[in-house]
Formats: structure tokens, C-alpha cells, sequence
């Protein structure tokens, strides 16, 4: 129960009560028991990832193009609402209208708008629309509903009854809505406000140009709405000069002619009455039309004047639309022109490039706009994100949007009927309405969360059960539809559902209820009953994997080493450092780390509603060959008493196992570790290493290091500041064996390090070596704890001998090589292996370069026989 | 769809019984990896796949155009087709093609020793993708979908056919120096089980341990680890005498497992094993290596190996093409006809499908840069492309379908990526409709919902 509800191993205390509890023999006496693990903080850390999975959690945007920061800021502030919400038992209902729509539901400064993650944590796709929107629609209606609405993108679903047209509805509800980052912490940090200026600034000059440019050509654009196939939704636009026409712009004024569409517009009724006809019939029935709008008397005066005579063809209208904003533009006093003007400066004109941040306004640049406001943009989010400021990526009206259009078999460019924003027939029945209010979202959300809704609490009953029991009473969480298989026991999944219901949507109370059952509180075992193979009757509680958070979660929890942290940056899964609980670990979609992805861990690119479960021998090398299992088998067996060896065996066999070992288990142990020290090898003796690898700062004054800073992380082939690299503090600093990086300043000079460990006459050697063209080169240094600066050289796309001969060196003398920028920061990497030669020894920095793996000593026996006891099947399994 | 709201709402989550996971039913608790016979007798039982990415030009390669030194320098008549760039006139190959072997099989002088196989190569010159965009392009080559996050090609034929050796990864792609555009995303598992995702391994890196994780031991030696798993299986067995399930035996055997892989992998993967003359003839250079660590990997069993030609994308030869694509053919010519020519002394090449391509063609046309001026370098062209394949079952000497006259837009016999893939899924075995898997409440297959095999190269 523990593991289940906490995903950690029970405490010796709680061994104890449950003991106490089963030996009452009364069903009541768990609920306090039950009561204290739901209360308990680390219940959210395990339910929450639950629901994480379903929200397909990352800490990145996927696949992004160099420009952008491939960072999530708000990811971690997202996984952490998840888990407070779990804690806090916030009503499901409650729970779901905050992911969806809490911009319209709580104040602007509420930490609740982090919840809205849940919709904008997916996939970039590098910015295509369609296929974010996609992903938002999938992640709702199956995450919520078990709902397989995305088939219906290019045709009606094949089985279930939800037609193209209802996929669109929903298109139209995402797209109404921009994505908005916003810090939900003060930050009083002057680096941050300077970036967010400029970022603001440039934005601002950027958008003033391209609306100038816009304004000049509004008959070029007019123009193009007679070709709208050169135009296809949000493809793959690419504008290289600022003189193409801009395709959002062309599809800008397209959404506004159409929502603005008005046969008596003061500016724009000569275009309605005109831009429908025909070009065959256009001359011959233009004239008849103009003279029907030109006597309006609220028709603009210089647009009425302009049409005194028909236009030929459509190409003229739009020329002469053209003119008229052109003239405007020049002669302000004319009457009429102020509002021609002001029509080109509103904020829903076409003619201006909508404030919405890069992120939904990138399609209005040119090419280099694009990459400049990226670029800024991402100046912005990588100080957040080394401040750790929790941030919400909200979603916020759009306006004006005219109503989504079908895409014929998916195909942008094959439009095909125009569909009202509305919620799926299915569900909501013949009668329903088309959503009132802006993009319709909350009405979506209100829709989906309501105890009217035959399959939200369905649906989510079903995932606790799933989790409970390994699985659901549908064994598809996810896909409710009418090909899923028919549930185990339908009456006890709607029976659950109206309780759920009753109980205000509370998933704490349903865990007690499922909890002080009897098919809970069964045990589980060995009978296997021939009418009932895959146990779906529950007639024994099945046996269960531990996944892999629950895994090394444990592997931490019985060595005592656990951190219990809670909230803030991810971490690196496997840094060694990092010892809090799993569901904290960075999840990097685009690179995800490959122990996550050997054991089965939730594929982050798409909503999982099962994981899988594979046995493969990566997972086996792993336990054996990996840092983390032998790091955790050493702290096991440094907390060993001494001497006695049963007094050992009984001690780990309680950690791990919460029980005593068996007579032929300590047997067995004896054996082992007496065999073990019997034929244990020759150690073999590492070299102390002499090397160290960090960063400092060079001081021109004194000629010294003025501080030496280890580098933490070893990627294998590096040391560097942390697993992503640059580092967020440590920046490029890197050193690599035949050379490296320096740091992004002088004050992160990257430093090689070498500590004599006798005295004795030393000669070094070695070559500094920068090779791009690019950049300004790099400096380095050889500096000895006494003697101060033995050698200095600046070299760009050169070599410089580093060399000396006969020097004096003592016990605990230290000599650093040191590299930093020559100037300014880019085209840095250089390469400077130096040898350390004595009458007796060289020290080679390439030869040496290794992290801690290669001076590893041999696990000790009883580190040994720890590790056994950790790769049991009955470390792995639950019963 | 002649269901009522009522009569869905009342059954749905009730189903209406199981209709089968299609033919391949899989306890993945057991082993996802265990090898599987596919719906029919196979012709190729393992596949290599050369991947020039970027997009190598087929009018410069394999599908010769006389037409463009007519037209050189001038517009190309007809519709211009656009493509990501701007493209100006026609740009004929300056590259020479020869008739060889007894097919007469038309190939360039960049190709001059792949060529002395042309007898077993079957190019396909009609090949067409979506969108001038290598992104997407790359989806739909390795993954069939140029946009959702599918199972890749080797995914699925791990999935299908699982592998022959339990103690290599069954699926291997190799990139010198980085990866390919769109990383890891090319050989990704998708929606199948993490155990089908393909296994990236850097060429450049020499030492075993860098190649695989976890795959050597820092803190114990081999005879420490089988006294440890010696111990470790008297504590399961005894724990399996009161616990019954499948899946502690199968965890049982993945430490044996693990334990044998150690071994293997690092001989797999050392080519110093090679006889000298056999490391020549592939080149010693990354390019020869990775192809013949690919062999020696095929030859042991592993199912499906990739080899990219580098970071990034290397074939993307937007300018100065001449000189860019003489260097990267001149990478690969050699290591390609010794992986032929030792396949077949090893008597491997006729069950060994090879795959050569890139994610979509060049335009028979010059790029324009800035003012119009030419870039002497060719554009992105999905409109037509071609492939080629060998051994495995493939008819050689073959040339199926065909460009218009300059190699622009693919007119006779049009190949969609999806009939390439089903053509590779029929040749190891499977009818690419049956080969399917339930995600999301749908039956998913590589084809998604077309797909013609390419009978007539098919030996």
C-alpha cells in the first residue's frame, strides 16, 4: 500500500501498524492507516506523475530550430501544481477547468495559472499550428474523456461516432487562443528586466515596420485574397526578403474581410459587393454593383470618389484599394482619411502585426526579424529559467477569429465548410448549442468537467482503479470507445463513477473506498485459476512491477539518502548528485535519457495511458554496470554495523525487504561473502589521479588563479558545469581530454589541475592550439602555486608551444593550465594536452583524462552481496 | 455512422468484444526481442539502410537527364513547380553516367565502384514525398508520417520480427560526429514499447563503453558478476516458490542475458578483429568503419542497422553542389561496394536488403540567392527522387518508373514513401496491412492507409 499510494518503500513504523492492523482482524482498523498515507506530502510526488503521463509532462519543447530555447520555463511550475493539487485533493472537477481555462477563472496573478500546462506542455512541432493544435485536442479528449477525437482530423473516426466536422469545432476553440508565458513570482533581477526590454523594444520596432510596410502595399494584399491557394494555413512559410508579400498577413486580411463582413461597411462595401463576382462576369455586372453601394451615404468620401467609375477587374478593385490607403496615408487632412487612418493603426486591423510575443506572431517577419526576436525571446526565458522562476505558459483570448474551416482529408490547403466552435455531438447530444463566448475554451472545459458528461469521471475512476490494481476495469484508460474491450465489471464502474460524483469529485475519497476493500486488502499469490488466466476478476491481488520512478525512488529510500525536496528546477535523472525522487528528474522529450526510456518510462511526445512494461537486458545493466546501483550499494554497505556477519544480513535484509532473512538466506549470504574474500582479485591499484578539472579566474595583478571551482558533471567524454551543456552558471566551460572550452567570461576561465605529490625536477610540454577562423582566439596560461606565471600565450587559429623546462616542484604544489576568452565570447574550443615529465614519471592529461569510472575500485563483498539483494525479483516486485 | 448518440453513450467503454490485436499478439513481458516469424516466408531476414541526409540529387547520381545540357541555362518549359527556395534554370549534371554491367544500368561516375554491383541494384527513379521540407521529409521516410510521432521503420520490424541476438540491440543507428536532423526522433519507437526504439551509437567513438550504456562494468570484474548472479538466482528461486508470474522468470533471464551482451557487444564492435585486407577494402576512415561495424553487427544477428552520413545534414547541397557532392559520394562509393562485394563472399546478400536514399531529391534546376543570383547548388525536390535497393530479395539490373525529361516531377509509375514501405515490409516477410499495432483506440500501421508493393522489382 505504501508503494502504491506513495511510491515509496514503508517505514520500520509503518511495517509495524500495518502488522497490528491485519492481526485486529478488523476491516476498519486500516482506515487510520490509509488516512495518514493520503495526508502524507509524497502521495502527490507518486499520483500526480500518474497524471503527468497522461499529460505527456517534458521539460522541453521537442525538436526546435537553433534560434529558440528548447527549454520549457513554465514545465517545472506545471508538475508542481499537478502534485499540490494531488495533495491538496482539489475537486476533479475543479482540477480539469483549471488546465483548461484557468485564465478565465482565477485572478491574473494566481499561482493556479500554472495548470494551464497541460494544454500548452506539448510538443512545438517548430511552430506549425495544426500540429500543436492537433496534439491540445488529443491530449484533452483522450486525457479527459478516453475520447479519440484526432483520428477525425482527416476523416470521420472510423468507428466511433465523431465526424471531421466536431474535430474542427474543437480546431476552432485551440486556435482561438495565443499562448502567454508569465512569471508567477517576482522577480527583482536587473539582468532579467534589461532582457525583457530590450526583447519589448525590438518587438515594438519590428512591429511598427512591418506595419508600415503593410500599410503601403494593402493592394497587394487585397490581390492576393484572389489567389488564397498561394497561401495555404501556417505552412512552411519562408520569407527570405521583406519585399515578399507576408503569407500571415495575406490570411490576416483574409479572417478580418470575413468576420468584418458587412455590405455597408463605410470603407470596405465596394470590395464586398465586388470581390465575389466572377472574373468572367466582373465587368459586365461591376458597374450595376458599384452603383448600388457609392450612393451609402456613410461611405468613406475618398473610397466613394475613388469608385466614381466600376473597376475592370478584380486586380484593379484591389489596385484601387491600394491607392486609396496610399493617398490617405499622404494627404491627412482630406476629409475621410482620418478614418482610413485609423483603420490601419487599430489592433485588429490586418494591417498590423498583433501583439502576441514571437511565439504566435513569428509568421508576420521577414526572415530576420524572426531570428533576432527569437533569439531576444530566448535571452528572456533562459534567465528565468536559471533563476527558477516558477512560470505559467497561460492561454489568453484571440480575437477577432472567425469560425474554423473543415481541412479536407487534414489538408490546410484544401478549405472546406466553415463549422461553428462547439462541443462533440456525441456527448452533448442533437440539440446542442455552439459555445457563446470567445474561443468557446471554458465552455469546453465546463462541458467536459460536469457530472452530465457520460465519461469524465468514467474515465478518471477508471485510472485510479488502473492504478491500484495494474489495470483498469477498461483495460484501455484511455479509449473508451466502441472498440475498446467491455470493462471487467460495468455495474462497479458506474457505481464508482456516481460516487465519485456524489463525493464532490474528491479522488482521495475514492482511494479509500477502493482502499478498505476486500478485493483490496486481499493478498496476493500463487493460485492461478485456469477460468480466469489474466486475473481479471481479481480473484488474488495481482503482483506488480515497480516502475521506474518507484524503483529508484526506493533504491535511494533504503540507503537513507533520499532528499526529499520538493518543488523547483529539474534535475538530471542520473546526475550524481541528485538524489530527489524521480518524478522530479529533468524529462528531456527530444533527448530522453536512455535509462527512462529502457525502463519503459511515459514516452513524453504523446498522452501515455499504459505504460509499458518490457524486460530487456539494458535494464539488467543497468542494475549491475551503472553509477547509480553501485553508488547505492555503497552507502548501503557503509551503513553495515561491524563485525558481525548475520547482525549484517539482518540489517539489509530489513532495509530492502522490510523482513528477516530466512536460515538458508543467511546460509547463502555467508557463503557468499566468505567465497568472495577468498578469491577476491588483486585491487587493482589506481594512481591517486593528480588531475583536477574546474574554473577560475585569472588575475592579470597578482599572476595567480585568484579561485579554482571543480567542475561537477562528467558526461563521459567531459567535465563540464551540469548535464546540459552550456551549463546555466558555468556556461561553455568545458574540458574535454585533448583540450577544451573556456567559460562564457573571464571569470570562468576554464583550469586543468595537477598537484605534485612529491618533490622532484619537472618538465612540461604541450601544445596550445586554437583552430577556427572565426572569433578572437583564446589565452591560456601555466601557473605554479609559488612561482606564480610560468608561461602565457594568445593564440587565434595558431599554435603556441607551451613549454618548461627544469622546473622545481614540491609535495602539494599545484600547477593550473588555464584557457579563458581572448576577448569575446564564440569560436573558442581549443585543444592543449600537457605532459608532466619527472626523472621517474609522466603524467599525461590525455593519456589520464577519465571521470571517477576510471578510477573505480572493485564493489567490496558485502557491496557485493548488497547489489545482489538490490537486483532481486523481490526488490523489483510487489505483492 | 449510423449510431445514435444513445446507442453510443450506453455502450461505449463497454466495446463490443475484442477483436484481436491484430496478428501479432505480444506478452511483452516475456521478451519483446525474441526473434518471430512474419506472415510469409521472408526473402530479406535483415536490413541496412544508407541514409544521405540532406537529400541527394538524383539527376547527379542515378537518374541521368540529357535533356537539362539542352535546356542549360535556360527556364525549364512547363509549370514551375515551387519548392522551398527559389529556383532558376535548368543546371545539367556535371557529372558523367556509364552503362554497367549486363543490365546497362545508367549510373554516375560519382557511384564509379558501387557500379561494378549495378547487376543486384534496383533503382526506384519515381519516388515522390510531401513537402519541400527536410523536417518533415525525414518523418515520412523512417516513420511513415511527415507529422505525427510515429514508430519508425525499424521500429516496426523489431515489433514484427523481433531480433536474432539477444545480446546486441536489435536496432542500430550510426551518425559520425552528432546526429541527424530531428535527433533521435528517426529511429523513435513512437506508441510501440521503448525496447523497439533503434540504439544510437557515434562511430567516432572508439571505446566499447562509449558506444552502448552501462555495457562495461567500472566496479566489478566478470567472475565478481557471475558469483553475484550465481547468488542472485538461488534468491529468486526461492522467491518464485511462493509468487507465480511470467515475468520474474523473463527478469531472471535478462541478467544472463546482460551478463552475455557485455561480451559480445565489445566484439561486435571491434573491427581491430577484422583481417587487414578485409579494413581496407572498407577504408580507414568513419565512413569504412561504421560500414563495416554494420556488417559485423548484420552478421551477428542484429535485425535492422542505419548509417547516416553525419550531423546534420550533410547532402544539403544548396550551393557549389560540384565540388560538396563529389566529397560526400567519394565518403560512402567505397564502403558501400565493399559491404557488397563482402556480403556476398559471406554468402549474406541475398537475404540483406539494402536501402540507399535520402529523405527527397534536388531540383534539375539552379538555386537563386540573393538578386536572383545563381548559388551553382540545387533546391529540395519532393516532387520526384530516387531510391535504390539491393540483395534481399530485389530483382537487380532494374529501373522502375520514371522523372519527366529533366528530372523534376516523377510522372511514370509514381512511388509514394508508403509503397517503398510496404515493398521493404513484403520482402522480410509481412503483408504491410496486417502488420499492425492498437494505439489510441485505432489499429496503427507503418503504411497508415495506402501502399503498393513495387512487384516488378522484386526478384
Amino acid at each position: 500500500m505504501s508503494f502504491d499510494l506513495i511510491g515509496l518503500p514503508p517505514t520500520e513504523r509503518e511495517v509495524e501498524q500495518f502488522v497490528a492492523v491485519r492481526n485486529s482482524e478488523s476491516s476498519a482498523a486500516i482506515t487510520p492507516l490509509i488516512d495518514q498515507m493520503l495526508a502524507n506530502p509524497r502521495y502527490g510526488e507518486r499520483w500526480g506523475r500518474h497524471w503527468l503521463d497522461v499529460a505527456r509532462y517534458s521539460d522541453t519543447k521537442g525538436y526546435a530550430y537553433g534560434r529558440e530555447e528548447r527549454r520549457f520555463v513554465h514545465a517545472p511550475a506545471y508538475r508542481d501544481w499537478v502534485l499540490g493539487a494531488f495533495n491538496r485533493d482539489m475537486p476533479y472537477d475543479r482540477f480539469l477547468l483549471l488546465q483548461m481555462a484557468a485564465d478565465q477563472l482565477v485572478p491574473a496573478d494566481s499561482p493556479d495559472l500554472a495548470a494551464m500546462g497541460f494544454i500548452t506542455g506539448g510538443r512545438r512541432f517548430i511552430g506549425v499550428t495544426h500540429d500543436i493544435i492537433d496534439d491540445r485536442i488529443d491530449v484533452v479528449t483522450r486525457g479527459t474523456m478516453g475520447l479519440t477525437v484526432a483520428c477525425a482530423r482527416c476523416h470521420d473516426h472510423k468507428y466511433d461516432p465523431i465526424p471531421t466536422e466536431d474535430y474542427y469545432s474543437l480546431y476552432g476553440v485551440f486556435h482561438g487562443s495565443d499562448d502567454r508565458l508569465v512569471p508567477l513570482a517576482k522577480m527583482d533581477d536587473a539582468e532579467l528586466k534589461k532582457r525583457q526590454l530590450k526583447l519589448a523594444d525590438t518587438m515594438q520596432k519590428r512591429r511598427d515596420e512591418a506595419a508600415a510596410r503593410l500599410r503601403t502595399r494593402v493592394g497587394d494584399y487585397l490581390a492576393a485574397q484572389f489567389e488564397l491557394k498561394k497561401y495555404p494555413e501556417e505552412g512552411f512559410d519562408q520569407i527570405l526578403s521583406a519585399d515578399d508579400l507576408i503569407p500571415g498577413s495575406v490570411r490576416r486580411w483574409r479572417d478580418w474581410l470575413h468576420t468584418a463582413k458587412d455590405s455597408a461597411h463605410p470603407i470596405f462595401a465596394p470590395w464586398y459587393a465586388l470581390a465575389a463576382l466572377a472574373e468572367s462576369e466582373f465587368s459586365a455586372a461591376a458597374s450595376n454593383e458599384i452603383a448600388r453601394v457609392i450612393i451609402r451615404p456613410n461611405l468613406n468620401p475618398i473610397v466613394a470618389a475613388a469608385f466614381a467609375t466600376p473597376p475592370t477587374s478584380p486586380a484593379e478593385l484591389a489596385r484601387r484599394y491600394g491607392q486609396i490607403f496610399v493617398e490617405a496615408e499622404k494627404q491627412t487632412n482630406a476629409p475621410g482619411a482620418t478614418e482610413l487612418h485609423a483603420f490601419l493603426r487599430t489592433a485588429n486591423s490586418p494591417a498590423v502585426v498583433p501583439d502576441t510575443g514571437i511565439v504566435n506572431n513569428d509568421q508576420f517577419f521577414p526572415f530576420a526579424a524572426i531570428e533576432e526576436l527569437w533569439k531576444l525571446q530566448g535571452d528572456v526565458e533562459r534567465r528565468l529559467i536559471d533563476l527558477g522562476t516558477p512560470a505559467a505558459l497561460m492561454l489568453t483570448e484571440r480575437a477577432p477569429e472567425p469560425n474554423p474551416r473543415v481541412f479536407k482529408r487534414g489538408s490546410p490547403s484544401r478549405l472546406g465548410d466553415e463549422v461553428p466552435r462547439q462541443f462533440i455531438e456525441a456527448i452533448s447530444g442533437e440539440k446542442r448549442e455552439p459555445f457563446q463566448k470567445g474561443s468557446g475554451r471554458l465552455e469546453l472545459a465546463r462541458a467536459i468537467a460536469s457530472p452530465a458528461n457520460p465519461l469524465t469521471a468514467r474515465v478518471i475512476v477508471n485510472r485510479i482503479w488502473q492504478h491500484h490494481f495494474g489495470t483498469g476495469l477498461v483495460k484501455t484508460p484511455s479509449d473508451f470507445g466502441l472498440r475498446a474491450e467491455r470493462p471487467s465489471h460495468p455495474e462497479l464502474l458506474d457505481w464508482l463513477a456516481r460516487r465519485f460524483i456524489a463525493d464532490g469529485w474528491s479522488v482521495k475519497a475514492m482511494h479509500r473506498l477502493i482502499l478498505s476493500s476486500a478485493v483490496y486488502q486481499q493478498a496476493g499469490g500463487t493460485s492461478v485459476s485456469e477460468r480466469d488466466p489474466e486475473n481479471r476478476l481479481l480473484a488474488r491481488f495481482p503482483i506488480q512491477r515497480l516502475e521506474f520512478e518507484q524503483l529508484r525512488d526506493a533504491m535511494l529510500a533504503v540507503t537513507g539518502e533520499l532528499d526529499l525536496t520538493t518543488t523547483g528546477k529539474s534535475a538530471g535523472v542520473l546526475d550524481s548528485g541528485n538524489k530527489r525522487r524521480t518524478v522530479f528528474a529533468y524529462v528531456d522529450r527530444q533527448f530522453l535519457p536512455g535509462v527512462l526510456r529502457t525502463f519503459d518510462f511515459a514516452n513524453p511526445d504523446t498522452h501515455v495511458a499504459v505504460r509499458h512494461e518490457t524486460t530487456v537486458p539494458q535494464q539488467a545493466l543497468f542494475f549491475l554496470n551503472g553509477a547509480f546501483s553501485a553508488d547505492r550499494v555503497r552507502a548501503l554497505a557503509a551503513k553495515l554495523p561491524g563485525g558481525d556477519d548475520k547482525a549484517r544480513v539482518v540489517q539489509l535484509h530489513q532495509s530492502l525487504f522490510q523482513r528477516r532473512p530466512s536460515d538458508a538466506e543467511l546460509a547463502a549470504a555467508q557463503a557468499f561473502i566468505a567465497t568472495a574474500n577468498a578469491e577476491a582479485e588483486p585491487v587493482p591499484q589506481f594512481r591517486k589521479t593528480q588531475w583536477l578539472y574546474g574554473t577560475g579566474e585569472y588575475d592579470a595583478a597578482t599572476k595567480r588563479l585568484k579561485s579554482f571551482t571543480a567542475l561537477p558533471h562528467f558526461t563521459g567524454s567531459a567535465w563540464q558545469g551540469a548535464s546540459a551543456w552550456p551549463g546555466s552558471k558555468t556556461g561553455w566551460a568545458q574540458l574535454t581530454a585533448d583540450g577544451g572550452h573556456p567559460g562564457n567570461t573571464r571569470a570562468y576561465a576554464s583550469v586543468r589541475r595537477w598537484t605534485a605529490a612529491g618533490d622532484a625536477i619537472a618538465d612540461i610540454t604541450g601544445t596550445l592550439k586554437h583552430e577556427p577562423e572565426q572569433g578572437d582566439g583564446v589565452r591560456g596560461f601555466i601557473v605554479h602555486s609559488r612561482l606564480g606565471e610560468l608561461k602565457v600565450a594568445s593564440v587565434h587559429q595558431a599554435s603556441a608551444v607551451m613549454a618548461v623546462t627544469g622546473l622545481e616542484i614540491k609535495a602539494g604544489d599545484v600547477l593550473d593550465f588555464i584557457v579563458d576568452i581572448g576577448g569575446t565570447l564564440g569560436y573558442d574550443q581549443f585543444l592543449w594536452a600537457p605532459i608532466i615529465k619527472t626523472r621517474d614519471a609522466t603524467w599525461n592529461a590525455l593519456v589520464e583524462f577519465g571521470g571517477r569510472a576510471s578510477h573505480t575500485p572493485h564493489l567490496t563483498p558485502w557491496e557485493q552481496y548488497a547489489q545482489v539483494l538490490l537486483l532481486s525479483n523481490e526488490f523489483a516486485f510487489l505483492d | 455512422m449510423n449510431l445514435s448518440r444513445r446507442d453510443f453513450v450506453t455502450k461505449m467503454g463497454m466495446g463490443m468484444g475484442a477483436l484481436g490485436l491484430g496478428t501479432l499478439a505480444h506478452a511483452e513481458s516475456s521478451s519483446p526481442l525474441a526473434a518471430r516469424a512474419p506472415h510469409f516466408a521472408p526473402k530479406a531476414k535483415r536490413v541496412i539502410h544508407f541514409f544521405l541526409n540532406g537529400g541527394p540529387s538524383h539527376v547527379d547520381t542515378f537518374d541521368p537527364k540529357p535533356m537539362l545540357a539542352k535546356y542549360a541555362g535556360q527556364p525549364l518549359p512547363g509549370e514551375y513547380l515551387r519548392t522551398e527556395r527559389k529556383t532558376g534554370a535548368a543546371f545539367p549534371s556535371p557529372f558523367q553516367f556509364k552503362k554497367y554491367g549486363q543490365s546497362g544500368l545508367e549510373i554516375s561516375d560519382l557511384f564509379a565502384k558501387t557500379a561494378a554491383h549495378a547487376d543486384g541494384i534496383a533503382v526506384v527513379r519515381s519516388m515522390y514525398a510531401q513537402v519541400p521540407n527536410h523536417e518533415p521529409s525525414l518523418m515520412l521516410m523512417n516513420c511513415g508520417d511527415s507529422v505525427q510521432a510515429r514508430p519508425s521503420f525499424g521500429a516496426w520490424t523489431l515489433y514484427g520480427l523481433g531480433t536474432e541476438n539477444q545480446n546486441l540491440p536489435g536496432f542500430v543507428a550510426m551518425c559520425p560526429g552528432g546526429m541527424p536532423i530531428k535527433d533521435s526522433e528517426n529511429w523513435q519507437a513512437g506508441f510501440l514499447p521503448g525496447a523497439f526504439q533503434g540504439t544510437f551509437v557515434d562511430p567516432q567513438n572508439r571505446e566499447v563503453q562509449k558506444l552502448i550504456e552501462n555495457i562495461r562494468s567500472p566496479h566489478a570484474s566478470a567472475a565478481i558478476q557471475r558469483r553475484q548472479l550465481d547468488l542472485l538466482r538461488t534468491l529468486n528461486a526461492e522467491y518464485q516458490r511462493t509468487h507465480t508470474d511470467p515475468r520474474l522468470e523473463a527478469r531472471v533471464q535478462s541478467f544472463e542475458l546482460a551478463f552475455r551482451m557485455q561480451m559480445e557487444a565489445s566484439d561486435a564492435f571491434d573491427i581491430s578483429r577484422e583481417p587487414a585486407g578485409i579494413r581496407a577494402m572498407y577504408g580507414d576512415h568513419v565512413h569504412g568503419r561504421q560500414t563495416l561495424i554494420a556488417r559485423r553487427l548484420l552478421e551477428r544477428g542484429v535485425r535492422f542497422v542505419q548509417l547516416w552520413h553525419g550531423a546534420g545534414q550533410p547532402w544539403d547541397h544548396h550551393d557549389n553542389i560540384e565540388g560538396n557532392i563529389r566529397k560526400h559520394s567519394a565518403d560512402i562509393d567505397g564502403p558501400i561496394a565493399a559491404l557488397m562485394t563482402d556480403l556476398k563472399q559471406r554468402g549474406m546478400f541475398d537475404d540483406t536488403l539494402i536501402l540507399w536514399g535520402g529523405e527527397f531529391g534536388r531540383t534539375p534546376t539552379v538555386e537563386l540567392g540573393d538578386k536572383g543570383k545563381s548559388k551553382l547548388g540545387r533546391d529540395h525536390n519532393h516532387y520526384g527522387f530516387s531510391v535504390w535497393l539491393a540483395g534481399g530479395g530485389v530483382k537487380g539490373g532494374t529501373v522502375y518508373g520514371a522523372t519527366d525529361e529533366f528530372g523534376f516531377k516523377a510522372i511514370e509509375k509514381r512511388a509514394s514513401v508508403h509503397d517503398l514501405h510496404a515493398t521493404m515490409l513484403h520482402l522480410l516477410g509481412f503483408d504491410h496491412e496486417r502488420l499492425t499495432y492498437r494505439h489510441a483506440g485505432r489499429d496503427f500501421r507503418l503504411t497508415d492507409v495506402s501502399g503498393d508493393v513495387m512487384r516488378e522489382i522484386i526478384a
